[in-house]
């Protein structure tokens, strides 16, 4: 494997959870690539205000409104869905629960890249609270993700928290109490410490790898890596995922730790 | 014992006549019709009608409230999470702590409650009364509402071929729930294409609600349940935070459009 020379990476905050400490994930990328310049950059619409209107109308198309269906964008979304969308372009709201087409989000967000920053060394990650899912002809349904990766990278905090699945025992559960009326959410002090939940405080160290993922994607091509332990891990499961980013002896495996080593923060440096 | 007057069935008869003729015949304009008297609607019509708007709630059926007097599975336990333990305070409805976030009060409380505060602050109903069709005007904005009485509709047409009468209002809310009747109604016109509801997600489905409750078309307000039908929404558990909030939200969209 032959490393790409990274010239900066850049981490937007498109309106993420609010435990997240992006500028932590920014320092801990920085330590990883000996010295890269990494930026924080906020909500990645700002850099647009005359174009709220246009952006807000093409997120309002691209929403999964049943995962057993591929979705086309909508060409006329309804008008409460545009002024939803341009409230969380504007920080109006922080509101989610909406689930996109992960592809083509990661289209729209690529839009918002400046154009002297459109070169190979760039990593463009965008870090949100929009939930997304990719389509799998496999299975003909949609699946939620936690990040799409590419030119820019999405990476969602709700993916974290909704995309790995949680114990087989909290879904048996869950639609229990849905059938007899009780509040689902009294289920997460049940599972406490299980599963990533939302406001979780270890969101934080779990970012970091996942945004090494992007970062891998830029340097080999590929973010993932078959190692559970690694924080490369592509965790279909929340204790996957736990183990991965938390629990694991080592960070990375020896191929990823030495190719860091040996071809990326020399190469930075 | 303290004797009754002595009215005899005539007059009992007149009263109601006269009574109802003369609402009937005053709210055949008003500034908003609300269809459906459920917890959105009440809440929606109670806050309009506290700033002295003129706002009549069309319901079908006799009874108003809708599903506010039972919780769930038929339960008559109803919950909000916060922050809409702030309606059940300013209803004074006695409520408890569940968990964190989370608070149960008893449904037929509740919802007795909410309807007085709605008929407290000058909302008039038209129970028994079904909503047919929309009254639309320039440029297809919605001005009012066809309704019948209820036993009309669910009679033979053969034997019942009563026309409906039409209502206008300077808004109209569409607060029928799952049925989002009202907003179906332009979507038959081409009007508008509804999203049907997602699946449920129930922790985040709430603040949905409220995000997308306002003017769906010129004319005319979606709230509550029926917010989830037209913009495809995760379906929401068997809680009410969001219907009180979402009548709220809808009572100051319709106040901002009245002026």
């Amino acid at each position: 494997m032959k490393a790409r020379r990274i010239e900066k990476v850049i981490l937007y905050d498109e309106g993420v959870a609010e435990t997240l400490n992006i500028p932590e994930v920014a320092e801990y990328v920085r330590g990883k690539l000996g010295e890269a310049e990494v930026e924080l950059r906020g909500n990645p619409f700002a850099l647009y205000p005359d174009r709220i209107s246009d952006y807000a109308r093409k997120l309002a198309s691209i929403k999964i409104h049943d995962v057993s269906s591929k979705m086309v964008p909508e060409r006329n979304p309804l008008y409460g869905e545009i002024q939803y969308e341009k409230r969380r372009i504007t920080g109006e709201t922080r509101s989610f629960g909406v689930l996109y087409d992960g592809l083509y989000l990661q289209s729209i967000f690529s839009e918002l890249i400046p154009d002297d920053e459109r070169s190979i060394g760039f990593v463009h990650i965008f870090l949100t609270n929009r939930l997304f899912a990719t389509w799998d002809d496999n299975d003909k349904r949609y699946h939620s993700r936690v990040g799409v990766y590419g030119v820019c990278s999405a990476i969602s905090t709700t993916g974290l928290v909704e995309a790995p699945a949680k114990p087989r025992e909290y879904y048996l559960l869950k639609q229990r109490y849905e059938m007899l009326g009780r509040e689902p959410s009294e289920l997460n002090d049940r599972f406490k410490g299980r599963f990533i939940d939302y406001d979780d405080e270890r969101l934080t160290e779990v970012m970091k790898g996942y945004v090494m993922q992007a970062v891998f994607y830029t340097l080999i091509g590929t973010p993932f890596c078959e190692d559970k332990g690694c924080r490369l891990y592509n965790a279909h499961w929340q204790e996957e995922l736990l183990f991965a980013q938390l629990e694991s002896e080592y960070e990375f495996c020896q191929r990823h730790s030495d190719f860091l080593v040996k071809e990326v923060i020399s190469e930075n440096r | 014992m303290e004797k009754f007057s002595p009215v005899g069935e005539k007059e009992v008869t007149r009263a109601i006549v006269a009574e109802f003729a003369k609402q009937f015949e005053d709210y055949v304009e008003s500034d908003c019709i609300i269809i459906g008297a459920g917890p959105s609607g009440l809440m929606a019509g109670r806050n309009l009608a506290k700033t002295g708007k003129k706002v009549l709630i069309v319901e079908r059926n006799n009874y108003i409230g809708g599903g506010f007097w039972i919780g769930g599975y038929l339960m008559n336990k109803v919950t909000v999470r916060h922050p809409a333990e702030r309606i059940l305070d300013e209803l004074g409805v006695p409520y408890k702590k569940v968990t964190d976030g989370l608070f149960a009060a008893d449904g037929p409380h509740a919802c007795s409650k909410l309807i007085a505060s709605a008929c407290d602050s000058g909302v008039k109903f038209a129970n028994m009364t079904v909503f047919e069709d929309l009254v639309l005007k320039e440029g297809g904005r919605v001005c009012g509402a066809v309704i019948n009485w209820t036993p009309v509709s669910a009679l033979p047409r053969e034997i019942t071929c009563v026309d409906p009468v039409a209502i206008e209002s300077a808004i109209v809310i569409d607060a029928t729930g799952h049925d989002a009747q009202v907003v179906k109604k332009l979507e038959e016109r081409g009007l508008i294409k509804t999203k049907g509801f997602g699946a449920m997600w129930v922790e985040k489905s709430e603040d949905l609600v409220i995000e997308h409750t306002g003017e769906v078309h010129p004319g005319l307000i979606v709230t509550g349940m029926a917010v989830s039908t037209t913009y495809g929404l995760p379906r929401m558990g068997p809680t009410f935070g969001a219907m009180l909030l979402s009548g709220e939200v809808a009572a100051k969209v319709a106040l901002e459009k009245l002026g």
